[in-house]
């Protein structure tokens, strides 16, 4: 469970990017975060995920206070998430296959237990045929997917992703909305920040609106 | 443990997977490692050589002690019972006056002059060879033995003891300065080398950060080509210093036979060995730890 109390988040010399947001999040459930490019969405995903701390309030991630946290141990709860950035972040310089074992190898596994895990993932994507193949020479879409194959390879309870629909075209982010639900049915908790309009969402969610860095009212649509 | 284990494995096959990738490069900043590393390995070799031969000389050198004419043979015995216990001697000998007399009789021309005098000259010797160099302690036995009953003069030969041993102090000064000063630029140079190292990476050290590795984690792979820069510099510096010991041995060793000496400067032992690559691999640490973290963490906060 996902649990901000009056969390507000601001920059050395800037206004409020996130300002007094609340919110809960159960285990389980799929979220959109909306809103304009600069409504604070990344902000709120990146203060989820532990990798920012909030300049007010508090974020609890599994009933563990991020705020109060000591900079060496967040890093391990980190690990609770599957991260998909809104750049990819793809490392260029290695196969499909050994980008999406360098989870695996932070959480310490590697050799045929890793290789087994690595290639699940990657078939759960559709790119097992593709795992010894450069990133570079993948498709927006298939480069996505590579992404998500390495936010979930080490099995996270909460699946983040930051405008994994940007820069693709209708089919291709059909695709990528259904693999997140497919996420979203065994279990995992989704959150997806996303400034386009969500017409192809099938399942039950959450939408968590944000403009100019204030939250408005969850409500939940079907 | 296991995992520990297998994860630092992991990490070292990485490491050396990426050495091979850019072998040449990597080859020739060991070179640069090696040169800064073998300069004061030389330096050591020949100064410990030097005073290797210091000490083999040192049986020539001697404190002369000159009895008085009037001393007699209890006097002699005493001064012999009283040497046989100091610590500071190596060994001793006695030379009796009329001992000395004949063998300087031996030189004809000497023995004419020689033959004029009324009576034998020479006091009594003893002939003393200290077991330490150091003036300090020299100084001391002189004082210690100039008062002894029946003693009349005691004579150090210690001119050019004293300037062996200052020019020895002066060459380890030497080479305190030469190695912290070229410690300080392999220091530098790893360092750089790391850093270069880490702006390739910074994407890889970025997304790792974001996804939940530890500074640990990132910092491992960098330690690791740390020592391993150090420790190929280190082999090649030796093969170098050994290399040039060599080279230098052979015109040493026709001078040595010229001056009927078998002097040759000293190959490294496995000390010097083990010295110089466990330096050298700590100083690759050392930098590589410095170099992570100065540029670590940027990316987040």
């Amino acid at each position: 469970m996902i649990v901000l109390d009056n969390v507000t988040k601001r920059y050395p010399g800037s206004q409020d990017v996130l300002s007094n947001a609340s919110l809960q999040i159960e285990q389980g459930e799929m979220v959109y975060v909306t809103g304009h490019s600069g409504a604070g969405k990344s902000t709120l995903l990146k203060l989820i995920a532990a990798i920012e701390r909030p300049s007010n309030g508090t974020v609890l991630i599994n009933q563990q206070n991020v705020s109060k946290l000591r900079e060496s141990a967040l890093p391990y709860i980190r690990r609770k998430f599957g991260l998909v950035f809104q750049d990819h972040k793809l490392l260029y310089d290695r196969s499909c296959f050994h980008n999406v074992a360098l989870p695996l190898a932070i959480n310490g596994i590697t050799g045929a237990d890793a290789a087994k895990r690595i290639r699940a993932a990657l078939d759960k994507v559709g790119l097992l045929h593709k795992e010894k193949m450069m990133p570079i020479t993948l498709s927006g879409g298939e480069q996505q997917r590579l992404a998500i194959a390495r936010a979930v390879v080490s099995r996270p309870s909460i699946l983040i992703a930051d405008e994994p629909t940007g820069h693709l075209d209708q089919t291709y982010a059909d695709d990528i909305l259904s693999l997140f639900s497919a996420f979203q049915q065994v279990g995992v908790t989704v959150i997806i920040a996303t400034h386009d309009a969500l017409t192809t969402a099938k399942q039950p969610h959450k939408v968590l609106h944000l403009n100019q860095g204030r939250l408005s009212m969850p409500e939940v649509s079907v | 443990m296991n995992r520990w284990l297998n994860s630092h494995l992991q990490t070292l096959k990485q490491v050396v997977a990426r050495w091979r990738q850019h072998l040449f490069s990597n080859l020739l900043i060991s070179l640069t490692i090696a040169v800064t590393l073998a300069l004061p390995v030389i330096v050591y070799l020949v100064l410990t050589s030097f005073s290797h031969l210091t000490s083999t000389i040192q049986s020539d050198s001697h404190i002369s002690v000159f009895l008085s004419s009037s001393a007699t043979p209890t006097t002699i015995d005493s001064i012999h019972n009283i040497l046989t216990t100091k610590e500071m001697i190596a060994q001793f000998h006695f030379a009796p006056k009329a001992e000395a007399l004949k063998q300087l009789m031996m030189d004809s021309n000497n023995s004419n002059i020689i033959s004029t005098l009324p009576e034998n000259p020479l006091p009594d010797a003893f002939f003393i060879e200290p077991k330490s160099l150091a003036s300090e302690a020299i100084e001391q036995l002189k004082n210690e033995l100039a008062q002894l009953d029946g003693v009349e003069a005691v004579q150090v030969d210690d001119a050019w003891l004293k300037r062996l041993s200052y020019l020895l102090t002066l060459g380890q000064k030497a080479l305190l300065v030469l190695a912290s000063l070229l410690g300080f630029a392999l220091f530098m140079v790893i360092g750089n080398t790391i850093r270069m190292q880490i702006l390739t990476q910074q994407e890889e050290i970025e997304v790792s950060q974001l996804i939940g590795a530890t500074h640990r984690f990132i910092r491992r792979p960098f330690l690791y080509a740390g020592a391993i820069y150090g420790f190929v510099g280190a082999l090649f510096a030796l093969i170098i210093s050994t290399a040039v010991i060599a080279l230098f041995n052979l015109s040493i060793s026709a001078l040595a036979t010229a001056y009927q000496s078998d002097f040759s400067l000293r190959l490294p032992s496995l000390e010097v060995t083990l010295i110089t690559c466990l330096t050298a691999i700590g100083i690759g640490l050392f930098s590589a730890y410095f170099a992570v973290a100065k540029s670590l963490f940027k990316s987040i906060q």
